[in-house]
């Protein structure tokens, strides 16, 4: 019974599309955490953005939102260690002197090392505002203000950005090509669209760290 | 021209190989790669010491049996060639030339450049054909192609099976490989009867034997010696979570 699932699911195919599905939810995130995120520049000394993670942590639905955004992650590292593995063994000794065609790139050849920091920042962001949630929910804006106006804080922030952005370049097309979207109508416009997305999110998320490295709306 | 070559050395699939560097002066630059080899070796023979073993056949570049990395590039550093059309006045006087084997644990190495390749086969027969009833060819036309249908499926078609998309990939995937198959006879009426079978037989050989998975560095198609699409191992996708979602194959 279902064995038509597990077939799927682990398979190099399978799993590659459960990776790109999983990765664009992902993305999907970032965006709206990104756009919430914006109100912390509202210039208002963090009225805005109080009163938006208010409204977040008063939603009814937080809970489960936090545990399908949790899985989300789990299943995206999990498929992406998998994969990682069983290509290391499919190449077991490697070449001596490697080129290139030209196709490869930093990005897309840096996937894992660069989700590995991604990762490590995501504990640690989670630590100082998931975590810790009565100190965070007490006051919001002046929590996240304590937090990156430490500059070894914002530092480890925009490190873990700039890991995101590097992935993210490589992310977007590759999960349409992985889940079989190829069109030349469409292709070239859609890998293009996922550069500016990686670009816009990167620079999106990298100017909070900064802003308030540089002292924020109380300077 | 004198070359250096550091070439793969190893005697047989168990034994630890190692690179060997030889000095060949007198190469011309109307040789192509493998006549640069064949000099070699008959300096070699010359010397009562082993020749280096490569596959070759045509020599033509359209049968799919030569290929080695050279300076890590599959084929050498031209595009869609392969080695036996890379000729050699592609390099200088004085230049190092570093000729490895194909490496993938689904291609184990049988001697020097010598790789076995019938992965690749047990690939083909998982679903690369059609089944058709045996006896006098059909009329010619009878089945009406359009044009460009005919034209996409011979793009897919020109894969000569070399080995070279597995040897390019970082993750040693034959996806590439798998997937012109696919692409090939998903775009002709005759591969329609067994279009979800051969999908998901073909990929699911693919991973038993070994091949690493696709991360879409397109370096595969960069490396091709007949410039197979990118868009093959798309389809490839697609014609999987089709005969996975939409058909009753596997029920």
């Amino acid at each position: 019974m279902l064995s038509w699932i597990e077939r799927f699911v682990s398979s190099s195919v399978g799993r590659k599309a459960l990776m790109a599905l999983t990765g664009l939810m992902l993305i999907g995130f970032l965006i709206a955490h990104l756009a919430g995120n914006l109100s912390l520049f509202a210039g208002d000394g963090g009225t805005a953005f109080d009163a938006y993670a208010h409204a977040i942590s008063s939603l009814p639905i937080l809970p489960i939102a936090e545990v399908a955004l949790a899985l989300l992650f789990l299943g995206h590292i999990y498929l992406a260690v998998k994969t990682t593995r069983e290509n290391r063994r499919a190449r077991p000794q490697g070449y001596s002197v490697t080129g290139t065609h030209g196709e490869k790139s930093f990005a897309s050849k840096t996937m894992f090392p660069t989700g590995v920091v991604i990762l490590a920042f995501l504990i640690k962001h989670l630590w100082d505002f998931r975590l810790q949630k009565e100190a965070f929910e007490e006051a919001p804006y002046a929590s996240v203000q304590q937090a990156l106006s430490d500059p070894l804080t914002a530092s480890v922030y925009m490190l873990g950005i700039l890991a995101l952005g590097i992935h993210l370049s490589h992310a977007f097309g590759s999960a349409l090509q992985s889940l079989g979207a190829n069109h030349p109508k469409y292709t070239p416009a859609l890998r293009a669209i996922g550069k500016v997305l990686a670009v816009a999110l990167t620079l999106g998320f990298i100017s909070i760290p900064i802003y308030f490295w540089l002292g924020g709306s109380s300077s | 021209m004198t070359l250096n070559l550091r070439i793969w050395r190893q005697k047989d699939s168990h034994a630890e190989g190692a690179i060997e560097s030889y000095e060949l002066p007198g190469v011309s630059s109307d040789m192509s790669f493998l006549e640069m080899l064949d000099i070699l070796n008959e300096q070699l023979i010359g010397k009562g010491e082993e020749p280096v073993s490569f596959d070759h056949d045509c020599r033509e570049g359209v049968c799919g049996s030569c290929g080695a990395m050279v300076n890590g590039q599959v084929h050498g550093p031209d595009t869609e060639t392969t080695l036996c059309q890379l000729h050699m006045r592609r390099f200088k006087d004085g230049d190092t030339l570093q000729v490895e084997p194909w490496r993938s644990a689904a291609f184990p190495v049988l001697k020097d450049l010598v790789v076995d390749r019938s992965s690749f086969d047990r690939i083909q027969q998982a679903g690369g054909y059609v089944s058709v009833a045996t006896g006098s060819p059909p009329d010619a036309n009878s089945v009406p192609i359009p044009k460009d249908d005919a034209e996409a499926a011979f793009d897919y078609a020109e894969c000569i099976g070399c080995g070279g998309c597995v040897a390019a990939c970082p993750n040693g995937a034959a996806m590439l490989f798998t997937a012109a198959k696919v692409a090939h006879l998903k775009k002709l009426p005759q591969g329609q009867p067994e279009r979800e079978r051969r999908v998901l037989s073909m990929v699911d050989t693919m991973d038993k034997e070994g091949f690493g998975a696709c991360t879409n560095h397109y370096e595969c198609t960069a490396a091709c010696p007949k410039g197979v699409p990118i868009d093959a191992i798309a389809t490839m996708n697609r014609e999987y979570l089709r005969a996975t979602f939409f058909s009753k194959e596997g029920v």
